[in-house]
């Protein structure tokens, strides 16, 4: 089985963005809600004999509070087996037949999903229903993935790449809201217990507060029929939907989060800011600059940080987005000793937005980049089924994906203009660099204040 | 073993299955982040994929016929899949070339290749093919393996002819600048440090490939030994394009939205007037029989609980033991109810993740098996719970049960490989060059379904032997204790 770590979903859709052929529109599928409130989505796609299904709840980590990693651990423990089969016995039944069950969660909302033939169209759906309706939250197992869960989380921490997000997050809303941690951290997860997880399982998961979506190679008619049967009886609850966010208010200082990495060999860094929300109208405008900018291999940063002065082997830019808030971010590497060489490059190349401005050439070629690259992204049943349930838990529609080539058409140097100055950060930059600290730390208070952690330090906290 | 253009974001979160693909991507060296998601579904390059097919059924999707294969006068060979699902299409071309045709002096140089063949040529000048090919619509990708170089483009089909002229010109025109390939070192030995800083596996498997051969080229890294990086010379990179990049070396697979007429008035418009050259020489070093267990140790600071990597020789791709060495990975580590990752990771909770492979080889290579240590668990331990395991198949052999999911796992696989344009056209074109012809993506699932318990009990007994396996430690302690001098 598969499992999916807190993929920033919202990543693929934004600094991907690169939309649209000629009149591309989301292939056509069914809403409809049944009578206990559930969301059902459903898309025929007959090319291969596959079907994928999510089911999407809406919570997530920025529901957890005090309890870092509720939500995650909730999910995860989903699929280590159900009241009727036991982790072993459901662990051999999805790989005997070639299936994935998977969970994951983010900041917003869980998903379990699987990936499965049409022939196992029945066995699989029905054991994805009874992971999140009737979850066998065992005790053992439950202890089990506490430990493995405890590790990865120092093990995660061996790469700076895999975890500056957290910081940088952290640093650009907070410690609430998006700037929760989905996995949690050590202190936090050790004291979660399978009754935390029951309570939880019994506040969120229910009918009115999720979606089903299922794309692949069935007859809508039958699995209408058979969603109804297998969910019909899903329960309503009367906790709906998400608690509203508060968003988070711009940096008033430029600051910069040093993590010390006592072996490290080269600087990993991200700079930043506040970006925008998922349902922004101005989303698709925002990543074609962005392409121009470090969405790219020809990009401004890339080929400044790489290209011209070998510098790096690559960086690149992305806004990544939540329902409510996003955050805009310069990511690249380099070694040690030209970690500043390479920010100051990065800040220079940075400010040609604003100072040069974005040439007809220029837009004409992002322009078809960003739509010569859209239709691939939703070729399969997975693709389009994890679109589909991004737009349940972002809670964006389906208008982003139909008139993006038109959106895409109508940008203009005098619009690019105008979005970079309302919403490409400027003043107040936040910068996260790990590396090591003793090397770097003095030449980094040009920046802005510095605060420093050690990388082993456990969990976030800027301290 | 593979090394990338560009590589995966820095977002990326590795765990379970993931850790598994982005180690394979790690194995690989990319020309380049991806920018597209495409590649990211491209970058999970499993095996499966290329194991797949075996039941009746699967040819409704692709079948034989389906691919027009046709040779040009110059030797280059070209396959083309029509599929007009999407309006874009793409081109594949895989040079038959990568670490293996190096030497000492001038490892990592394929990579390094694969880097300079996108910095400018006669027609199109230094960034001109990146820029040329992104205002058409197209993006591109490249990676370097032991035994391969591969180049990735994705466009809309409306582009098709750029990307004939583009690939033409670096093909036969390739301007190698003094300026740019000294720029160019930075970047690979970034991409070199980053790869070491970021993957422990990265990290681990050069020292067991290193002590697993003594002879033959997969010896070394794909991306190389650093004073390699800094030192090969303009002669050399001259030399290396002439000899490798020859129209009779590669092989291109176009899949997607075109027509078989265009692209065969295109290919000999483009293609057919680059001249043949001289075969490279053949690599003909047999790594020598290896006739006791090699143990190699890496001390990184960072690194959590102990890593371990076992390399056991195998034959190569087109052995008749393939099959059953493939399938014998699966059995051991696919899947939670695989036996490694069942009684490793949940049933004695010595391990928090492991993983088996069998690469692709041209020549005889490796069958891999990683693990990283439970919390408080030895590497001592470890091990010897893998080998338990191990010895279980030599002993005992595997259940019709078992090598049938095998079985079942890669005909679903299959379909999923399948289902874009990437996978097909990748699948096709590794076909031809590992298995000596993509044909045989027809006859796979003859040749999965032929395997039995027995063969792969016998494949486990025959290879997966003491006296021929490297074992590495990677741990963040010294390689020493008090009793030693």
């Amino acid at each position: 089985m598969m499992r999916i770590f807190n993929t920033f979903l919202t990543l693929c859709l934004l600094t991907a963005s690169k939309v649209a052929l000629a009149s591309y529109t989301l292939p056509e599928y069914e809403k409809f809600t049944l009578k206990n409130g559930l969301t059902v989505y459903l898309m025929e796609q007959n090319e291969v004999p596959l079907i994928d299904a999510r089911v999407v709840i809406n919570v997530g980590a920025i529901h957890d509070g005090k309890q870092a990693g509720l939500s995650y651990l909730t999910s995860e423990n989903l699929v280590l087996g159900t009241t009727s089969l036991a982790k072993a016995k459901l662990d051999e039944t999805v790989d005997f037949v070639g299936a994935n069950l998977f969970s994951s969660t983010n900041l917003e909302f869980s998903t379990v999903g699987a990936s499965f033939a049409k022939k196992d169209s029945e066995k699989i759906l029905t054991i994805l229903r009874d992971t999140v309706l009737t979850p066998r939250f065992d005790q053992t197992e439950f202890d089990k993935f506490k430990t493995r869960h405890a590790l990865n989380l120092t093990q995660q921490k061996e790469s700076p790449r895999a975890v500056i997000d957290n910081y940088f997050n952290r640093l650009v809303f907070g410690e609430n809201g998006y700037g929760s941690i989905v996995a949690g951290d050590k202190e936090s997860v050790d004291k979660l217990t399978v009754a935390d997880i029951k309570m939880h399982h019994q506040k969120w998961y229910t009918a009115n507060n999720a979606a089903v979506v299922i794309v692949g190679d069935f007859d809508v008619k039958q699995m209408k029929r058979d969603v109804n049967k297998l969910f019909g009886d899903w329960e309503k609850g009367s906790q709906k939907a998400s608690d509203p966010i508060s968003v988070a208010a711009k940096p008033a200082k430029a600051q910069v989060l040093l993590v010390n990495k006592g072996d490290a060999r080269e600087s990993t860094f991200l700079i930043g800011g506040k970006g925008i929300a998922m349902n922004n109208k101005d989303r698709v405008g925002i990543s074609v600059v962005n392409t121009i900018l470090g969405g790219r291999f020809t990009s401004w940063l890339n080929d400044e940080l790489r290209v011209n002065t070998g510098l790096t082997y690559g960086a690149r830019s992305r806004f990544a987005s939540y329902s409510q808030d996003g955050s805009f971010a310069i990511s690249t590497f380099t070694k040690t000793e030209t970690t500043i060489d390479a920010i100051d490059l990065a800040l220079k190349t940075y400010a040609r937005l604003w100072e040069k401005g974005i040439d007809e050439k220029t837009l004409a070629s992002a322009k078809a980049y960003v739509k010569g690259q859209f239709p691939p992204r939703f070729e399969t049943s997975g693709q389009l089924a994890g679109l589909l349930a991004n737009m349940y838990g972002y809670g964006f529609g389906e208008s982003y994906i139909n008139t993006f080539e038109e959106q895409v058409d109508s940008l203009t140097a005098k619009k690019a203009a105008s979005l970079i100055k309302q919403y490409f950060p400027k003043e107040n930059l936040q910068f996260v660099v790990v590396g090591k600290a003793e090397a770097i730390r003095d030449s980094l208070t040009k920046y802005g204040q510095v605060s420093q952690v050690d990388i082993q330090d456990i969990g976030f906290e800027i301290k | 073993m593979l090394v990338i253009k560009f590589t995966p974001p820095l977002t990326i979160k590795v765990k379970n299955k993931q850790i598994i693909n982005a180690i394979m991507q790690l194995n690989e060296q990319i020309r380049f982040n991806t920018f597209s998601w495409s590649l990211n579904m491209k970058s999970i390059k499993t095996f499966a994929l290329l194991c797949g097919l075996l039941l009746p059924g699967l040819s409704s999707a692709t079948k034989v016929e389906d691919i027009h294969s046709f040779e040009l006068a110059n030797g280059m060979k070209i396959m083309v899949l029509e599929d007009h699902s999407i309006p874009n299409a793409n081109m594949y071309l895989f040079w038959e070339v990568g670490s293996r045709n190096e030497y000492p002096g001038i490892t990592g140089l394929a990579h390094f290749f694969e880097h300079m063949m996108f910095n400018g040529s006669k027609k199109y000048g230094p960034k001109m093919f990146d820029r040329t090919m992104e205002a058409a619509g197209g993006s591109n990708n490249a990676y370097t393996t032991e035994n391969l170089t591969v180049y990735t483009d994705w466009f809309p089909s409306s582009a098709l002819e750029t990307i004939f002229d583009l690939e033409a010109d670096r093909i036969a025109n390739l301007a190698i600048d003094k300026d740019v390939v000294e720029s160019e070192r930075g970047v690979v030995t970034s991409e070199r440090s980053t790869g070491l800083e970021n993957s422990n596996y990265r990290a681990i498997s050069e020292e067991v490939k290193n002590a697993a051969f003594r002879a033959h080229p997969y010896s070394w890294s794909v991306i190389g030994h650093q004073s390699d990086i800094e030192n090969w010379s303009l002669q050399d990179l001259k030399d290396f394009h002439k000899t490798y990049y020859a129209p009779n070396n590669a092989v291109v697979v176009i899949a997607g939205n075109v027509k078989v007429a265009e692209v065969k008035k295109l290919a000999k418009k483009y293609f057919e007037p680059i001249p043949a050259q001289a075969p490279p020489r053949e690599v003909h070093t047999v790594e020598p029989e290896q006739k006791g267990e090699r143990r190699v140790y890496l001390q990184k600071a960072s690194v959590t609980t102990p890593n371990i990597l076992m390399g056991f020789h195998i034959p190569e791709t087109q052995h008749q033991d393939y099959y059953a060495l493939d399938i014998l990975s699966d059995v051991l580590s696919t899947g939670d109810s695989s036996r490694l990752q069942k009684s490793l990771i949940n049933e004695q909770q010595l391990a928090s993740s492991v993983f088996s492979y069998v690469p692709q080889s041209i020549d005889p290579n490796l069958f891999y098996v990683y693990a990283v240590a439970a919390d408080g668990v030895t590497a001592e331990t470890l091990e010897k719970a893998i080998i338990k395991e191990i010895n279980q198949v030599v002993l005992e052999g595997i259940t019709e049960q078992e090598l049938q999911k095998v079985k079942n796992t890669k005909l679903v696989n299959f379909y999923r490989q399948m289902s874009t344009i990437n996978g097909k056209a990748d699948t096709i074109g590794s076909y031809q060059m590992y298995f000596g012809d993509y044909k045989k993506l027809f006859t796979a699932p003859e040749d999965y379904n032929k395997v039995t318990v027995a063969d792969v009990q016998r494949a486990a007994k025959t290879y997966l032997r003491k006296a021929n396996r490297t074992v590495g430690v990677l741990s963040s302690q010294e390689d020493s204790n008090d009793a030693d001098l």
